[in-house]
């Protein structure tokens, strides 16, 4: 093997492990913060990997037959790692190719496409009720990341991930890539499934949606699917629109994401802290006034601004 | 009291007049208590002209065995006329052999429940009642025994009964159940809500409830006796017990004629005012938590702790706290606790307006109560609602102003009314009266007299009297009436708390809302359906504490004995 392939491979592997291993970490952070601001002491921040071993060692339950629904959880949490792959986190994404950007768009709705399956295939009437909420969140957001996505791509005249930071990296902020990171910044909090967006599990409607009838492992792998998601979503963020200062040294540039990943999170979950939950028509009126306020920066990229 | 008697004699004249020799007799319980004795077909024209001329608002309904007393059983209809702080009475006979009576939900929409239950417990029957089905029973009860009658022991332990159980209402056609309760995360205790959906938007709903019933009533007239009853009418409510017992003590000293001493009477309205705070701040919380907004739980209830303190400092016990008896108080606040008390007082008024400011700011929280679940103030006053439900939808009711006891004579309360009926409106309200309560328990021990904390009582209390008594709980008013008995003990005892009216206006409230908001509009009313969440069994002689398993509890079930499951 060249070394280049191997030097891809050795940051994929790099990218899967920062998903995976500390995703549920960052959620740690973010429940302590929580606390902090309700005046409580809070859980230990490894509280969500005990969470995770304990969930796994559980019997596995199902309310549903079939194929499909046996293997969502695994190709839930799949689809998220393969998101991971064409995130570029303190280098090039291992994935890396010409148009990835619509692969990510993909992707990412991968994810909340699984997890309103497995909502419908139960056929409760919670579950359905968060599998349609689900579905029209997404119907939502995803155009706001999208949009976010192609101003990039407007302005550094590429489809690629990496050639939007690069680009992004050497020509430094402008109006309309500004614009675009707080657009995706406002998607991160529904994508996260955090307050004041988490219509879909609205634990006091609907006991947690989509979820109330996944239990043990299954559920442990819901959730840190969309522990990593927030994770993962939130590196390509900051890759994105926040990219500097870019030193060149790969385990420097990788901290540096990270630790500006964490600010970006901590931001997620203080907003979480302070609001109490739209309903779903709120949430889906919010989410189409920041569409139409992205497309400004887009006509913005467009005239070069 | 403040009665005028050119109203008493208006009310009776036009009694009179509309209804003749129907009118058997009219009599003054006490000074603001009137009662009609009436024949039972009058009912109906007498509710009218009580609705029509007085404005008079349906409190509650009793029926009582009368049995052994009279041969016949007896249904009374509680009316309060607020503006003249009086109380009304209909009280029809019925004969055992034709054990009905006209319904008059078509006139009061409020009556629903109180007809339904007097017609499962004492088995008249409600004619012309829109809705008849079974109401506080459990499912598998025998259709043939109402359990007030006094051959009914308050121990009985009827053989399950197959095939008497309600039937739940059908959805319209094209619309899907959404089942909330029997038991739901947010409701805390078990109600069922069955919500007809279109889509999220709710069609209508279906209510059945009751499944804590816990026979409060019955042992009261049954097992124990007056001076015990206090302590088991604490226990009707975890969070506003005080109220219950304080109404309870309050009915029977006004049957019996015992004059509370004044200082009592202080101490009573400083606990009221007590309970109120912690009791509107838990709801806060809770109100927070339904939407969400935990922030507004644990901050809330961080601030309320101190209040818990005090009440444990007062009383011994953080809730619950037995300090009513029959003729006053059994403790008395001590002159070293004042100066604590009103510390704690200053730091929980800071800590509230920095509350009630941080709310009235949050632009989501607008959007998530205003106008959810709208309660317009005709229907309001129809359904008779109470507290906080009904001031939020502008009826200005209040008991501590419209039947003042305790000591709210001398320390006078300004009531907080809101116009829009929403939620916000109720959010308000409460938050208002925190405040307000804040202020009356400074005044409360400002104005503390000195003097003795419990009346001496002169002899046994009478048999045959009766009296009606209200305290304005943070929840609305609660009823207690009271017909004294022979033993020792009431012969008929009847609470309504103030959740059984403001529930019945939900079916309205959530009409055309999305399920989302079905939460907070329940919340919004601060309901307290009872207080257990599972079943222990306490051996009294051996003290061994029993937890009954699923499988055990499925055991008993009636899905297990045979029949088909909802």
């Amino acid at each position: 093997m060249s070394t280049a392939t191997l030097t891809l491979l050795a940051l994929g592997v790099v990218n899967v492990v920062v998903a995976l291993l500390l995703a549920p970490l960052y959620e740690g952070i973010m429940r302590k913060l929580r606390a902090a601001l309700h005046s409580r002491k809070g859980p230990p921040i490894t509280q969500p990997y005990w969470d995770l071993a304990k969930l796994l060692g559980k019997e596995d339950l199902r309310s549903a037959r079939g194929a499909l629904y046996t293997l969502t959880p695994a190709l839930t949490l799949g689809a998220v790692l393969t998101l991971a792959l064409f995130v570029p986190m303190g280098a090039r994404p291992p994935l890396g190719m010409a148009g990835d950007i619509i692969v990510v768009i993909y992707v990412t709705a991968m994810s909340a496409v699984l997890l309103m399956l497995t909502a419908f295939a139960g056929g409760g009437p919670y579950a359905s009720v968060g599998g349609s909420r689900e579905m029209m969140m997404l119907l939502t957001v995803e155009p706001v990341m999208a949009v976010a996505l192609l101003v990039g791509a407007v302005k550094a005249r590429t489809l690629a991930v990496s050639g939007i930071v690069s680009w992004q990296a050497a020509h430094g902020p402008t109006l309309s890539t500004v614009i675009a990171g707080v657009a995706f910044f406002l998607a991160l909090q529904a994508q996260a499934g955090k307050l004041p967006f988490d219509v879909p599990e609205a634990d006091q409607e609907i006991m947690g949606g989509p979820l109330i009838e996944q239990s043990g492992p299954r559920l442990a792998l819901f959730r840190w699917a969309l522990w990593s998601k927030q994770l993962v979503l939130t590196v390509l963020l900051v890759e994105l629109f926040v990219p500097w200062p870019r030193l060149g040294i790969f385990p420097a540039d990788l901290a540096l994401t990270l630790l500006k990943a964490l600010v970006v999170l901590l931001l997620v979950a203080l907003v979480e802290v302070v609001n109490p939950r739209l309903r779903i028509d709120q949430a889906m009126g919010y989410y189409m006034r920041v569409a139409f306020s992205s497309l400004a920066a887009l006509a913005f990229a467009v005239i070069g601004m | 009291m403040m009665v005028d008697n050119a109203t008493v004699r208006r009310l009776s004249e036009v009694l009179r007049e509309r209804l003749g020799p129907a009118v058997r007799d009219v009599k003054r319980d006490a000074a603001d208590t009137l009662r009609f004795v009436l024949d039972r077909g009058a009912v109906r024209a007498a509710v009218t002209a009580l609705n029509d001329e007085f404005n008079a608002r349906f409190l509650i309904s009793a029926g009582t065995d009368r049995r052994p007393l009279s041969g016949d059983y007896g249904i009374e209809h509680l009316f309060s006329i607020d503006r003249e702080h009086l109380f009304v009475v209909l009280e029809c006979a019925v004969a055992p052999d034709d054990a009905r009576i006209d319904s008059i939900t078509p006139i009061i929409p409020g009556a629903n429940w109180a007809e339904r239950e007097f017609r499962d417990v004492i088995g008249v029957s409600p004619e012309g009642h829109p809705d008849p089905r079974r109401l506080i029973v459990a499912d598998d009860w025998p259709a043939d025994i109402h359990p007030l009658r006094r051959d009914v022991p308050h121990d009985c332990r009827p053989e399950p009964a197959v095939g008497v159980r309600q039937p739940l209402a059908d959805p319209p056609a094209g619309a899907n159940v959404f089942a909330m309760g029997p038991f739901f995360p947010v409701l805390e205790e078990p109600s069922y809500w069955r919500l007809f959906t279109e889509g999220e938007t709710i069609v209508g709903c279906d209510f059945r409830g009751f499944y804590n019933h816990r026979g409060i009533e019955k042992l009261g007239d049954s097992a124990l006796t007056y001076n015990e009853i206090p302590y088991l009418a604490e226990r009707i409510c975890g969070i506003c017990g005080f109220i219950h017992s304080a109404c309870y003590c309050q009915a029977v000293e006004k049957a019996a004629e015992i004059e509370l001493p004044r200082r009592a009477a202080y101490i009573r309205t400083l606990m009221l005012e007590l309970e109120r705070i912690h009791s509107h701040l838990l709801w806060l919380g809770i109100a927070g938590h339904i939407l969400g907004f935990d922030t507004v739980l644990m901050q809330v209830w961080r601030i309320r702790e101190p209040v818990m303190w005090l009440a444990e400092e007062i009383s011994g016990n953080r809730k619950t706290y037995g300090m009513n008896t029959i003729g006053g108080v059994r403790r008395d606040l001590p002159d070293h606790l004042v100066p604590k008390l009103l510390e704690v007082l200053a730091t929980l008024e800071k800590e509230c307006v920095a509350v009630r400011d941080a709310i009235v700011g949050d632009t989501i929280l607008h959007a998530r109560a205003k106008n959810v679940g709208p309660l317009s103030n005709d229907w309001a006053k129809r359904v008779c609602v109470a507290g906080p439900t009904a001031r939020g939808s502008g009826v200005a009711i209040d008991a501590r102003i419209d039947h003042p006891y305790a000591a709210y004579d001398e320390v006078p309360v300004r009531i907080a009314v809101e116009q829009e009926g929403d939620t916000w409106a109720r959010v308000v309200v409460r938050v208002n009266e925190v405040l307000e309560a804040i202020r009356l328990m400074r005044e409360t021990v400002r104005a503390m007299p000195n003097g003795p904390i419990v009346a001496e009582l002169a002899g046994e209390i009478p048999a045959g009297r009766t009296a009606v008594s209200v305290v304005e709980a943070p929840r609305g008013e609660a009823v207690h009436y009271v017909i004294t008995g022979g033993d020792n003990r009431p012969y008929r005892w009847r609470v309504r708390a103030p959740t059984y009216p403001n529930l019945q206006a939900v079916p309205e409230m959530v009409k055309g809302q999305n399920i989302a908001d079905v939460p907070i509009t329940l919340g919004s009313l601060d309901p307290c359906f009872s207080c257990t969440e599972r079943v222990e069994a306490l051996d009294v002689r051996t003290s061994e504490l029993r937890v009954y398993t699923h499988d055990e509890l499925l055991r008993l079930s009636p899905w297990h004995r045979g029949e088909e499951p909802r």
